[in-house]
Order: C-alpha cells, then structure tokens, then sequence
C-alpha cells in the first residue's frame, strides 16, 4: 500500500517539473506524432506572442471578396482590423468573429472546427489549409491575406464549386468490391500488418487543399484526377479486403491521362493540413503499375534459363 | 445590300445558347401545361439576363451559365415535375 502512495508521490512531482515543459511545448499525449506536436507548438507560441502584447495592437485581415448579388463589383480583397486577445487562435475564430461583429455577409464554409469534415477549406497566407487548424500568425505589421481555393470557380466570398472534385472521388469508385461473401458470413477479416497499410490513406478528409494546389491539376482538371482521388484509389487498392485491386488500377491507367499527368511537383505533401503524402501514393500506383507489367525482355530471360 | 454575313459568336455566347437549347429541348419531356410555363420563365430569365447583364462582365455571365448548367440538369431528371419561381421584391414600406 505504502508502495502505490510512493508511486502517486514521485507522480506528483513529476507533475510539477512537466508543467512548464508543458507552456514550452512538451505535449506528452501527442508523442509519436510528429506533425500534431509542431502545430501545437505553433498555437501556443502564437497565444504567448498574443498575450505579450499588451498594447493590443490591432491584426489585418485582407479578405477576397465577390458577390453575384452585385454582379458589377469586381473581386476585391476587403480589410478587416480584429483584436487578436479577444478572439480564438485559428483563422476560423477569427472569421467567426468577423461575421458576427463587422459584416455579416462574408460567406465561408465550415463545419466541425477541429480539422475533420475539411468544409472550411481556403487559401491563407499563400497556403491551402483548413481554417480551422492555422494558427494566426500573431505578427501586426502584416497582414494576412486570406482567398478561395485557387483556380475553383467561386461561387461566393470564400465558397467555392467542388462538384467536379467530388465527381473526379466517385470516378474510383471508393467502396469494398469482392468476389466472395465473407467467411463464415461475418466480416472481412485483416490482420494488424494489412491494416497498417492502409495509414496515411484513410485520413484523408476530402478537402480538396492538395489539388487545388497542384499546377497540373490546375491545367488539366477535367483529365488529371488530382491527388486526393489518387489518394483514395490507392487507399482502395492497396486494402486487402477488396478483390479488385488489378482492376482498380487498370482503369487509373487505361486512360494515361488519369494517372501520369502527375509530374511530382509534390505541392499536394506540402500543402495537406493532415500530413498526409499524396505523392508518395502515386509513385507507389506509377510503380506498381510498371513492373505489373510482363515486358518481352523478362519473358526471353526466362526462356533461356 | 450586300450579301448579310452571321456575325460570329464568341465561346461564351455559344455556351449560353446551347444551355437556353438545353432547357427548351428538357421542356419538352414534360406535360404540355409545364412545358409552356417552363419555356416562359426560361425565355424571361435568358431576355432579362442579356439586357441588364453587361457583354463584357465575364465573371458574372460564367457564373450563371454555371448556375443554369446545375439547373438544367436537375430539371432533365424524370422525377422533376416542373419549375416555379417566386418574386420577391424589394419593397419599401412607406410611412404617410
């Protein structure tokens, strides 16, 4: 008994030495995810940068504005001054807080507000990213500017038209296709290594960062699927409970276009707010699909020997 | 005069004649009472748009092609009976 209240004891004081490992940044719950840890070091810093500046400077905000309902108004960038230690630390509270208080007819999309339904989607400070996940950047002498996805038709202020980008997902057919029921009629089982395959790939919110961020998919995005339907089809493909895996891939690149207009720019790896490496998916599917192939060389090989 | 040549569309124009086609030749698979007044309402919307939309403003005329493009093919599916509009107008209350 004294033993466990000798372990709650030397708990306590590792409690009160980790506090401020804490404020520096040390966030014991997100170890071993690298990605989580850099962006909670970001907020915090950004709050600490905050709370310093106790003159309460005021942050600029270039918002992109265009209505319909004033069709002879061209595009502008509109500016909007927040107090910074008054509003949350991501754009979106910024945005928020905007709406509600300054012009309650910018119009954006957002949902969940913790980076998982991937509604509120746009353009910050020259980087696609949720606005939910990005911190402001607490410096006042800039300001930050913040647009749609670039080259989306937009339909409003912020909202932009993803019909083709939800039409290109639905193109790979994004469910289990099997050829035989289940055994014992149950469930498909997988073991613990086959799942682990499929990290990286199923994250994927769908937010579109990653292809509106891809040159090639800006110059060809009736053709070219973009990374993030890429994403997915390898996700399918490389599952182990779906039978149709050869297929899947023989119809990415029976049209060459789908595939390999993929140039490996790599600025879908950079711009995802979720960390994931569409890239390196479709290097792996470019791969699989060249040494799938029987070459007339490798056959004559094996004649000879 | 002279021989009247068509004077030559551009892209754009193309665009919204082919969806104005679109939405006469979707009227068509409707009851006979629905198709006129969905040829009425279209053909008031297109006239409207091409006066008080200027040629030039780009943006906009794309918009609502875009717009009428989504239109259009929820009208074209069989379960779509008809098509209705509201009018709202602004309208200042006026104190005596």
């Amino acid at each position: 008994m004294w033993r466990a209240w000798l372990k709650g004891g030397s708990k306590q004081v590792a409690k009160f030495s980790t506090k401020s490992e804490a404020k520096k940044g040390g966030f014991p719950i997100l170890q071993g995810h690298p990605a989580a840890e850099q962006h909670a070091e970001e907020v915090v810093e950004s709050q600490h940068n905050i709370q310093r500046n106790v003159n309460n400077q005021k942050k600029e905000f270039k918002i992109y504005r265009w209505s319909p309902n004033h069709p002879h108004q061209k595009p502008f960038l509109q500016s909007f001054f927040l107090d910074l230690s008054s509003c949350g630390p991501m754009v979106l509270d910024a945005l928020q807080k905007i709406k509600s208080e300054d012009d309650s007819s910018l119009t954006y999309r957002r949902s969940c507000r913790e980076g998982i339904c991937g509604s509120c989607a746009m353009n910050i400070d020259g980087t696609n990213t949720v606005a939910c996940r990005k911190p402001i950047d607490s410096d006042t002498s800039t300001a930050t500017v913040i647009t749609p996805l670039p080259h989306m038709y937009v339909i409003k202020d912020l909202v932009v038209d993803l019909t083709h980008f939800y039409h290109q997902y639905k193109l790979i057919e994004p469910w289990l296709k099997t050829k035989k029921p289940p055994p014992g009629g149950k469930e498909y089982r997988q073991s613990t290594a086959e799942r682990w395959r499929l990290d990286g790939l199923y994250e994927c919110i769908l937010c579109a960062c990653c292809s509106t961020s891809c040159p090639s998919y800006w110059w060809n995005p009736e053709e070219f699927l973009g990374p993030a339907a890429l994403l997915h089809a390898y996700r399918w493909i490389s599952d182990s409970r779906d039978d149709f895996g050869d297929e899947r891939l023989q119809a990415l690149t029976d049209k060459e276009v789908r595939l390999y207009r993929c140039r490996t720019i790599k600025n879908c790896t950079a711009t995802c707010p979720k960390s994931l490496n569409p890239a390196n998916a479709i290097n792996k599917m470019k791969a699989k699909h060249r040494f799938a192939r029987p070459s007339e060389k490798s056959d004559n090989e094996d004649q000879r020997a | 005069m002279g021989a009247s040549t068509k004077p030559r569309l551009s892209g754009m124009q193309l665009q919204v004649l082919a969806l104005y086609r679109g939405f006469l030749r979707a009227a068509r698979m409707k009851s006979p009472e629905e198709r006129s007044r969905i040829e009425a309402l279209v053909s008031q919307e297109f006239r409207r748009n091409s006066s008080q939309v200027d040629r030039k403003n780009y943006l906009y005329i794309e918009y609502l092609v875009r717009r009428g493009k989504k239109q259009l093919d929820q009208l074209k599916s069989p379960e779509t009976v008809g098509l209705a509009s509201l009018n709202v107008e602004a309208s200042q209350a006026k104190t005596s």
